[in-house]
């Protein structure tokens, strides 16, 4: 009789176990605690990703002066002038300006000031040593700028330095103030929930999800239940057949997927034109209207479902022992009855796990809505995943609200979580799970 | 015995040098240029910056420098995928050297660092860029800074079928009237519904047919919002404005239309294929477009008698306190902080040189557009091209255009949801109004003026 050490069947059980913690860990542990902390910030295109810098603008001035900045701090800031002194010169070196043209503005122009770029350099150009590409004679007339406005500084010490070199005798506080409000970049912040609970579109929103989720579910797990049952019953072949056929929708790549179903149901389409030759009102089933948008959303999602459940059902019924449907069949047991007492019963597994995954699937599913309705007509059939992705990422302004569209993936998360839970316990997970009560 | 290596490796070493010397001068440069909303008729937003290749380089070999330029192009027909990609090019250090999209990007793209100010690149004082029309530098301009070199300008017109028009009464007289009746706020947006109802009664336009607007967001619907006494900026404070009167009157105009029958309540988000096939095809009564549609409708959609066909004129004024209007929205050339500063400096040569009017005229002409600048309209390709002479003369100087403001992409996104809201009768128009107000205001706060 052999003995293993539990020790080294534990070590295995990880090593088994680790391809799988990775993948969780990177795919849904990573983004997760990502979008936790996006969505705590108000992170959008203006104030980028990576972090802001600080810079004192025209707009920055006027905004201090509205909240009270005292005017003489205001106009020392909103000094620019060009001032052709050793320093300048020194600057202007390192830039790596010409030197025969930095000591034709030491001999001509030292000590002169100008109050504008224009000014200075027109008056460079007229140097004999002046540089033909614009570009050099810009650095080099940066280099005698004495302004912090317009410039931007890497770091707050760097900024704040400037604004000490800038400003005589500031008022308390004033620097620190400026230095704050010159950032560029991103802060932490709830405003994100706040602003989601207040909004009227967000209940909209919230509304046209429930209503998607719950009648795409249905749809999922009725179909793909019947066509089960269905080909269980059919001859091989043909069940064959059919369940490859309604297998289409799932493998179909998405894009094509969408376009079929636009060639399906736009002006002069394939529905478009049984309908005109019916007499019935003809237009984009697609786009035309509400309700015939909301069916060909649902239908879209639904088959792909469908398709899914299929097959997990064809599996669940194949396990089923076929002696109990010989032993009904002999106590002469309608089909119905077989499905009612038989078949129903011991899909509830099945039906518990396609139930719990296309709810998950379906609340953060928008590929399907954005590549055939998107959203619309209107926004009528625009989920909440959509209009994440939307305020996140994609929309036609381009002002693209990291933070905001986070809050809204994690509210996403969060409410997957939940309904896992829900899940569980409504079908009894545990139980099903348990160790078998007879010893095989 | 000592001589002849010493020599042989004194020129050895001079024969290397000097080859280092020709690879050091020998420059290979590649520019990288994105430009967004750009079709088969636009494509010399690119083409000009080749052209302009060709000028630079020729400069660069007259004044002994070895300099290859290699131009690495993408265009986008759309602006949400081109504007994402962008975005986030440069947030993970890939931006082009050249991007060339809406003057609005400025604000939040420079705020963002993903800009260099064009003015740090450029000589305004100098050919071509001192003939340029000032206020299109205005609009290329944020936060005191000129940021980009405008690409092109436009208007956005309404149109009319003359057909119909005919159809429901209108002498040619009367046709030739209506642009400055739409001017002088006689002929109103009321109006206009009134005309489209007609054709519809009249049949000689489908039902829902009778007003076709732009099918999906735009600049075009601040035309109405300013059609009703909109503003978008307050001139005083320079904040962005919330006009709840003007925004009340817009989102209640397309719902009137909406119930008048002239234009379907789920027209929103329609193809464009479908809007060109009906205006071009003479299939709808009054609609709004840009200048540059005339080129499309064209090339790809058969038009061919444009003056006969179609009328144009300011969009008209929605009620007594609008005013007749249009909106240019011009394209800009941008320098990004991608690359090195010897890249953008090249970068900015060429967009300097592809500004150039005999360059840029071939755009203006070609897609329909405007001239940037002042020599460019004394062109003779361009003057003598008819419609950009009469949209030159007659709408760019009556448009304006959108704000440069990092948080407009925030109003101007709430204001089409409210749009679509209202225009779908999801929401009353009272109730979408009070979702923008209360969108914006939790957005920005006291950044946002709200009347």
């Amino acid at each position: 009789m052999r003995t293993s050490s539990p020790h080294r069947a534990n070590l295995l059980g990880l090593a088994f176990m680790t391809p799988a913690m990775v993948l969780l860990l990177g795919f849904f542990f990573l983004p997760v605690v990502l979008t936790s902390v996006f969505a705590f910030t108000n992170m959008s295109t203006a104030t980028g990703i990576s972090g802001g810098s600080y810079i004192v603008t025209g707009n920055l001035l006027r905004s201090l002066t509205d909240e009270g900045l005292d005017a003489k701090t205001i106009e020392a800031l909103g000094q620019s002038s060009y001032v052709i002194d050793q320093a300048g010169l020194e600057k202007a070196r390192a830039a790596g300006v010409d030197a025969k043209f930095i000591t034709e503005i030491g001999e001509r122009l030292k000590d002169r000031s100008f109050t504008s770029a224009s000014a200075f350099e027109r008056e460079l150009k007229t140097l004999p040593s002046r540089p033909t590409r614009v570009r050099d004679l810009k650095i080099a007339a940066g280099a005698f700028e004495q302004s912090v406005l317009n410039v931007r500084y890497a770091s707050r010490g760097e900024m704040e330095a400037a604004l000490l070199h800038m400003l005589e005798n500031p008022p308390q506080g004033a620097i620190e103030r400026i230095a704050t409000a010159s950032y560029t970049g991103w802060t932490w912040t709830t405003e994100n929930f706040k602003n989601l609970l207040v909004a009227p579109d967000t209940w909209r929103i919230v509304g046209n999800t429930v209503f998607y989720v719950v009648l795409t579910l249905a749809f999922n797990v009725l179909v793909g239940l019947f066509l089960a049952i269905t080909t269980f019953y059919l001859p091989s072949a043909g069940s064959s057949f059919f369940s490859v056929l309604w297998l289409l929708p799932r493998i179909t790549p998405v894009v094509l997927y969408a376009v079929m179903w636009k060639w399906f149901t736009w002006e002069d389409g394939f529905v478009f034109n049984i309908a005109q030759d019916l007499g019935l009102p003809a237009f984009n089933y697609m786009k035309g209207s509400v309700a015939s948008a909301w069916t060909v959303v649902i239908l879209v999602n639904g088959f792909v479902g469908a398709s899914f459940g299929m097959i997990l059902f064809s599996g669940a019924l194949k396990a089923i022992p076929v002696q109990q449907l010989w032993a009904s069949d002999v106590d002469g047991a309608s089909r119905w009855q077989q499905i009612r007492y038989i078949i129903l019963p011991h899909m509830r597994w099945p039906i518990l796990f396609v139930t719990s995954y296309q709810t998950l699937s379906l609340l953060s599913s928008y590929e399907q809505i954005w590549l055939t309705t998107n959203g619309g007509p209107g926004s009528t059939t625009t989920v909440w995943a959509l209009e994440a992705f939307k305020t996140a990422l994609n929309n036609y302004t381009g002002n693209l609200q990291y933070g905001l569209g986070a809050a809204m993936a994690l509210i996403l998360v969060a409410v997957g979580l939940v309904l896992s839970i829900v899940y569980l316990r409504l079908f009894r997970f545990d139980e099903m799970m348990s160790k078998p009560k007879i010893e095989f | 015995m000592t001589v002849l290596p010493r020599f042989t490796s004194a020129v050895l070493a001079t024969v290397l040098l000097a080859s280092t010397a020709t690879f050091a001068m020998a420059k290979d440069v590649t520019i990288s240029v994105w430009a967004g909303g750009t079709g088969p008729t636009n494509d010399y937003r690119i083409e000009a910056i080749k052209m302009a290749v060709d000028v630079v380089s020729r400069q660069a070999k007259i004044s002994g420098e070895d300099l290859t330029i290699k131009i690495e192009s993408q265009t986008w027909t759309g602006w949400d995928d081109f504007k994402q990609a962008v975005t986030l090019a440069a947030e993970s250090g890939k931006a082009p050297n050249i991007i060339v999209s809406g003057h609005e990007d400025i604000g939040p793209w420079s705020q963002s660092g993903l800009l260099r100010p064009i003015e740090d690149y450029v000589d305004f004082d100098a050919w071509p860029l001192n003939q340029l029309y000032p206020n299109l530098i205005d609009v290329s301009s944020y936060d005191g800074r000129i940021w980009g070199i405008p690409q092109d300008a436009e208007a956005r017109p309404f149109f009319f079928s003359k057909s119909h028009l005919k159809a429901i009464g209108y002498s040619d007289a009367d046709i030739e009237a209506l642009p400055a009746k739409v001017e002088s706020g006689e002929y109103t947006l009321y109006s206009m519904l009134d005309d489209a109802k007609k054709m519809q009664d009249a049949k000689v336009v489908e039902p829902g047919k009778g007003f076709m607007p732009r099918p999906n967001n735009g600049t075009d619907y601040w035309q109405f919002y300013q059609s009703f006494g909109g503003e978008m900026v307050d001139a005083e404070s320079g904040k962005l404005v919330l006009d709840r009167q003007a925004l009340t009157g817009m989102y209640q105009f397309f719902v009137d239309a909406v119930e008048k029958g002239v234009v379907p309540a789920t027209y929103l988000g329609t193809t464009w294929d479908t809007w060109h096939q009906a205006v071009a095809g003479d299939k709808a009564g009054i609609w709004h477009g840009g200048t540059w549609h005339k080129a499309e409708w064209e090339a790809k959609w058969g038009l061919k008698d444009f003056f006969g066909q179609m009328q144009y004129s300011l969009i008209p004024a929605g009620n007594e306190k609008g005013r007749a209007n249009t909106i240019t929205h011009p394209l800009v050339y941008l320098l990004s902080t991608g690359g090195s500063d010897e890249d953008a400096t090249l970068a900015a040569e060429l967009i300097t040189t592809a500004s150039e009017p005999y360059i840029n005229a071939l755009h203006a002409v070609k897609s329909g557009h405007l001239a940037i600048g002042s020599a460019e309209a004394t062109i003779p390709f361009y003057a003598n091209d008819r419609w950009t002479t009469v949209a030159t003369e007659g709408l760019l100087p009556k448009a304006n255009a959108i704000p440069n403001n990092s948080d407009f992409g925030i109003v101007w996104k709430a204001m089409y949801k409210g749009l679509e809201a209202s225009w779908t009768r999801t929401n009353s128009v009272a109730d979408a109004v009070k979702a923008v107000e209360t969108e914006v205001r939790n957005a920005l706060g006291d950044k946002i003026v709200i009347r």
